[in-house]
């Protein structure tokens, strides 16, 4: 149940990643060729993806560090002991 | 005069803070010297991979840039780079723990376990081929700059040996502590005086709003997409060159030796957030510093735009002030060619020569990588000598070139059915394509929309085709031995949050 939840949210934020990634890439909805209005004295597209580039960070500082779906420092040692068996096991096949 | 005096005291400064990691025995193995221990904090860390990257692309290209095509260019280097907070963290969280577990030391290492040894190999090469053109950027603007900085007293083809010996001579003493160390401090320096820069040229017309309401009577085009008859800024050239900076960071050595040398997982993903985070401040500075260029230094034309960033300096500033500003775009240009000519270095060592002769003992490895660091500066020396590409076009065709090893890296790490001839088909094909579009058309086939390739750009032409031989070519193959091996640990349940 709580994979699953994790999955969602996991999905959620891909999504969100992706569409915003878009964004920060080509003026796709927001940007049109020739003349356009000023914003804070910037056409008005250079505002708008300053802008969504802000949100993207922000986002992104949310998945890293206040999401379950991140890795921790917390995590680190049993998943360094797990690959650290591992690599002992293959070792010792490879002795064998 | 005194701006040579300003940048010698700063290259003393870099050498001595690099003397200091030299001295307190941060370079005994090749561990400490090749990942620092792998014990750079999360500050050090930050500014020394957002150092490593920004550069003289990112300081007087990014200026000569928004001189001549105005804020679309706010597309190659600001936001366009926040992606990397998440794609970072997605594509090098392995690097750090798969990296940490097996102590690897180069990039190569992630793709020889994983692939095999040929592919390793080709990588290595790959890479270097890739850092050539943005090294000789780097260089070239440092030799540009210094030549305007101290009106001829030092000239261009002087400036091209000056900071690169200060680089060789520092990179060669502190391994990536020092490296690190003097980045970081460089990191800092630069990101203050660009704000300071900023600041003096918009008071020169009277404040932001005052400089853009003027520049955009007298230049409309530079606050336009698509301009030039649909060419300037059109959708699929921001997105080639948007996508090739972006992609092709996540490709290049850096973040590959910051995640070895990361301390804490907190440190790692502090890196990657901060980077975009700052670029997006940053870089937007010297962009809408060129911008406001053309009503202060009007009528430069191609590399001559390259110098706007000092010249403005030098019209809105006191003297010193000006010499410190632009040596804040110099120490971002010995940064990056501190960072890559250092992780390259290492490359060879550890992935070819190693491999080649495994015999070699660490502190022989440690001589031999000084010894490329010596030779690579001396290489991009030679071919910055005549200058005929500008720095930011340089730059982007580095970062397009190195982009096609993105499949086989996501490969290595999420499919399990990639195979070392996939890996391998995908990376030759992208890079030979990428350098026959640069031989036969030149930078702008592989820089801006082409008819002929149904208006996407060499680069994204040659980054599909990558893809596609990637994706075909391990269908059509069956794993090795060696991708069936790395696949436990590649794939161990425990990497799966």
């Amino acid at each position: 149940m709580a994979s699953n939840a994790s999955k969602r949210k996991n999905a959620v934020f891909l999504f969100v990643f992706l569409v915003l990634t878009v964004l920060c890439w080509s003026p796709v909805g927001y940007g049109s060729y020739g003349e356009v209005g000023l914003i804070m004295s910037m056409p008005s597209w250079a505002f708008i993806l300053l802008l969504i580039g802000a949100v993207l960070f922000v986002i992104e500082w949310g998945f890293l560090f206040f999401s379950d779906l991140a890795l921790y420092d917390e995590d680190l040692e049993p998943i360094m002991n797990e690959l650290l068996k591992t690599i002992e096991q293959e070792t010792i096949k490879e002795v064998n | 005069m005194l701006a040579a005096v300003i940048i010698t005291g700063i290259c003393l400064v870099s050498v001595f803070i690099s003397y200091l990691a030299f001295s307190k025995g941060f370079t005994k193995n090749a561990d400490d010297y090749f990942t620092a221990g792998s014990s750079l904090g999360y500050f050090i860390l930050i500014f020394s991979l957002l150092a490593s990257f920004l550069s003289a692309f990112s300081m007087f290209g990014m200026a000569g840039f928004g001189y001549r095509l105005g804020f679309g260019s706010l597309y190659v280097l600001t936001a366009n780079l926040v992606p990397l907070g998440f794609l970072w963290y997605y594509m090098h969280k392995k690097t750090f723990l798969l990296g940490r577990a097996r102590k690897w030391m180069s990039m190569g290492a992630p793709f020889g376990e994983r692939y095999g040894t040929p592919m390793k190999i080709i990588l290595v090469l790959v890479v270097l081929v890739s850092s050539i053109p943005y090294l000789v950027a780097q260089i070239q603007g440092i030799g540009v700059m210094l030549e305007t900085m101290t009106e001829g007293l030092i000239s261009y083809h002087v400036g091209l040996f000056f900071v690169p010996l200060f680089i060789a001579l520092y990179l060669m003493m502190g391994g990536m502590k020092g490296a690190a160390w003097v980045n970081a401090a460089q990191g800092v320096f630069f990101s203050i005086m660009v704000f300071v820069l900023f600041f003096f040229v918009m008071m020169k017309n009277g404040g932001f709003a005052a400089t853009m309401d003027q520049v955009l009577v007298k230049h409309p085009n530079l606050f336009q997409l698509g301009w030039s008859g649909g060419k300037v800024w059109s959708y699929p050239m921001i997105f080639g060159m948007a996508s090739a900076m972006c992609l092709g960071c996540v490709c290049f050595p850096q973040p590959y030796m910051h995640a070895y040398a990361s301390r804490s997982v907190r440190g790692l993903k502090a890196m990657f957030l901060s980077f975009g985070g700052i670029c997006l401040v940053v870089i937007t500075l010297p962009t809408i510093i060129g911008i406001a260029g053309t009503l202060i230094v009007p009528g430069l034309k191609g590399v001559e735009a390259d110098k706007i960033f000092g010249l403005v300096a030098s019209a809105t500033m006191p003297d010193w002030l000006a010499a410190l500003a632009v040596s804040g775009g110099f120490t971002a240009a010995m940064s990056t060619v501190n960072g890559l000519v250092f992780g390259n270095a290492t490359n060879i060592s550890v992935d070819i020569i190693k491999t080649l002769r495994p015999q070699t003992k660490p502190m022989d490895l440690i001589f031999l990588a000084r010894i490329w660091v010596a030779l690579i500066m001396a290489v991009c020396v030679v071919i910055a000598w005549d200058p005929k590409t500008p720095v930011a076009e340089l730059s982007v065709i580095a970062f397009g070139t190195v982009a096609v090893t993105f499949f086989a890296l996501w490969g290595a790490y999420y499919w399990k059915r990639a195979t070392a001839v996939g890996a391998i088909l995908s990376t030759v094909v992208g890079v030979s394509m990428n350098i026959a579009f640069f031989v036969a058309g030149g930078k702008n086939m592989v820089l801006f929309p082409q008819a002929s390739l149904f208006q996407l750009n060499g680069f994204l032409a040659s980054f599909i085709l990558a893809g596609l031989v990637f994706f075909v070519g391990s269908f059509l193959t069956s794993p090795g031995k060696t991708e069936e091996k790395s696949l436990g640990f590649f794939f161990h349940p425990v990497l799966s949050k």
